[in-house]
């Protein structure tokens, strides 16, 4: 081994569809020094080694997103992630494809479902044709707005919280986090006109299915923060039609249930967000849970200092402001 | 060590047994629960999806509580401790600051962000430290394999909740192994237990908790023990209907809640832990405890 440099094994995900019955995975073990890439020792085992081995990868610079994989089970670009600390950690380096899109070969994944999530959205400003963009001079925004979406423009499309996205695996509905961010940005921005139809229309089946368990967040290589973007797009969501979807009636339903006494009523809120019908097809499960936890049928104690509340919320729930 | 109790909104009601594990191991260790009648529920998440700057008002008036006291925050619960966690964060930023402060400073509350919010999975290993609750065992779990479920709100946001490695945590399988019990390593340790969607849209919510519980399985786990009430209900509560949506029509894994865990190794009776009250039985975990461990 060369002074300085580590024994790396690397379990590489190998699949060809229609090709193989099974997965498998492949020992490769190179001596590499530790800030190797993980995409520099990919590629070095496909021209030293094995040139069937199948991968994307373009810019090797963290700017074209093409190399997302999942190493060591964590949705990572593989061009800025080092095999030093991963065999620290884990001892070897598992190498697989991105989850929640189905296998073409090896670590390459379909993304058609990702990127007709993202088109969906209409990711591009909708001007107003009766406004002329002023000529010659740039459109100026002030920094307030500019704040509003410091972060979700960095996104380079690498779809790593899309396969870290537990809503997006169980669900086919759910337009995942990047497609979400992607609305956000449009929306806030103060030249884009669909503001209002944005919001309309992310809501059934989308923008509620979001479960802020923040494994976007975590993934994203760039900081976009989606998880915190998608919460912003449900109290604007609020703002625009109120509480019309189950996820939004639930959100609403939970904040009046505070009033009165500053603990939850889980009866209380079960009726805020399903109804009295809603409540009858749940009997059957309530009666089971209520048998071993009766608690759940009473009211909750009401807190000392209930007249703080009230005026923390007479002060700040105020209706909320709609637009960009 | 004395320690302002926020105990949320479910342990004083369904979750009832979650409180009664939660006093048993803070007596055995000389952790002293200093309670405040007038904390208000955290918001779960979902008053932060309606309105955040009113969530942070109601969590900052929580931490005043506290503060003014002299006493730093324990909650049992990843969520509530997620909530807390993030209104301090947030108030950090000047703006949010000055909206907060304008509602909370003519009701006479000062929030000052000197109180530290910490789960009691934090306070056993960090504050009384993995050997003192070593000494306290009596009865060690040897033989028990329990998959650890730490729930989002603990973990992530990583930079924000700055509790430990929310790619890699250990902590809740060190407590594990400090009493005994064998830690299981799988996938779904740090995932989601569908918990905030199981209105919105029960058959994805049960489905999601299902995997986890088929993972943890799959890894040999006898029990799941979780420091987050929501995951509880989402898993024992609803675990027959993650098995109807994972089609397998058995599951059958225990669930316990973290403090459970630490007081049936301190010696604590099924009975005082009020293990009863789960939906899911849990003598087949417990049978796996090895006999020849002393009473």
């Amino acid at each position: 081994m060369t002074e300085g440099t580590i024994s790396v094994p690397f379990d590489v995900y190998r699949y060809t569809p229609g090709k193989d019955t099974t997965a498998r995975y492949q020992r490769y073990t190179l001596d590499l020094v530790p800030h190797t890439p993980i995409l520099t020792a990919l590629l070095q085992i496909r021209s030293e080694i094995d040139p069937s081995l199948g991968l994307r990868y373009s810019c090797r610079s963290a700017i074209c997103g093409s190399c997302a994989m999942q190493i060591n089970s964590k949705s990572r670009l593989a061009c800025e992630t080092q095999v030093g600390p991963e065999v620290a950690r884990h001892g070897r380096i598992v190498v697989e494809p991105m989850r929640n899109q189905p296998v073409i070969r090896d670590l390459i994944v379909d993304q058609t479902r990702f990127w007709r999530e993202y088109a969906k959205v209409e990711p591009h400003l909708k001007l107003d044709p009766t406004i002329p963009m002023p000529a010659g001079k740039p459109t100026a925004m002030s920094p307030a707005q500019v704040e509003r979406f410091k972060e979700t423009p960095r996104c380079i499309a690498c779809a790593a919280c899309f396969s870290a996205c537990p809503a997006a695996e169980a669900d086919p509905e759910f337009p995942g986090p990047m497609a979400l961010a992607k609305l956000y940005r449009f929306a806030v921005d103060p030249r884009d006109t669909a503001y209002r139809e944005r919001l309309e229309r992310i809501q059934p089946g989308g923008l509620w299915l979001c479960l802020r368990c923040h494994l976007c967040t975590e993934a994203c290589p760039k900081d976009v923060r989606p998880s915190e973007r998608i919460r912003d797009l449900k109290e604007m969501a609020i703002a625009v039609q109120g509480a019309t979807e189950l996820g939004s009636r639930h959100a609403v339903g939970f904040k009046e249930n505070l009033k009165g006494a500053g603990q939850l009523n889980e009866m209380k809120l079960v009726r805020a967000t399903d109804g009295l019908m809603g409540m009858v097809g749940q009997l059957g499960q309530g009666i089971r849970i209520y048998r071993k936890k009766p608690e759940i049928m009473k009211k909750p104690r009401k807190i000392e200092g209930m007249d703080e509340l009230d005026k923390i919320y007479a002060a700040l729930d105020t209706p909320p402001k709609e637009g960009p | 060590m004395k320690i302002a109790y926020y105990p949320g909104c479910l342990a004083q009601s369904s979750s009832k047994e979650l409180d009664l594990a939660t006093r048993w191991v803070c007596r055995s260790l000389g952790i002293e629960l200093v309670e405040f009648p007038n904390f208000s529920c955290c918001g779960s998440g979902f008053i932060d999806e309606a309105n955040e700057v009113l969530n942070i008002a109601i969590n900052a008036r929580n931490l005043a509580i506290a503060e003014k006291a002299g006493l730093d925050v324990l909650t049992i619960c990843s969520t509530c401790q997620g909530m807390l966690t993030l209104a301090k964060v947030r108030m950090q930023d000047p703006k949010v600051r000055a909206r907060v402060d304008a509602a909370l400073k003519p009701i006479g509350i000062e929030y000052k962000g000197t109180a530290q919010v910490k789960h009691l999975l934090k306070v056993l290993t960090e504050d009384i430290g993995l050997p003192a609750v070593k000494a306290k065992v009596r009865r060690p779990l040897h033989g028990m394999k329990v998959g650890a479920f730490y729930g989002c709100h603990l973990l992530r946001p990583a930079d924000e909740m700055a509790s430990e490695s929310a790619e890699e945590p250990h902590s809740f399988e060190d407590l594990l192994a400090a009493v005994g019990a064998t830690p299981v390593d799988y996938r779904g340790r740090v995932m989601c237990c569908g918990f905030p969607i199981q209105f919105v849209k029960p058959s994805t919510a049960y489905a999601i908790a299902g995997k986890q519980i088929l993972e943890a399985k799959a890894h040999g786990a006898d029990a799941m023990a979780t420091p987050c009430p929501l995951c509880h209900l989402s898993l024992d509560a609803y675990q027959n209907k993650a098995s109807k949506a994972v089609q397998t029509p058995h599951l059958d894994m225990p669930i316990f809640h973290l403090p459970q865990v630490v007081a049936l190794a301190f010696g604590a009776s099924p009975e005082e832990l009020g293990l009863s009250r789960h939906l899911i039985r849990t003598d087949a975990a417990l049978a796996k405890v090895h006999p020849s461990a002393p009473a």
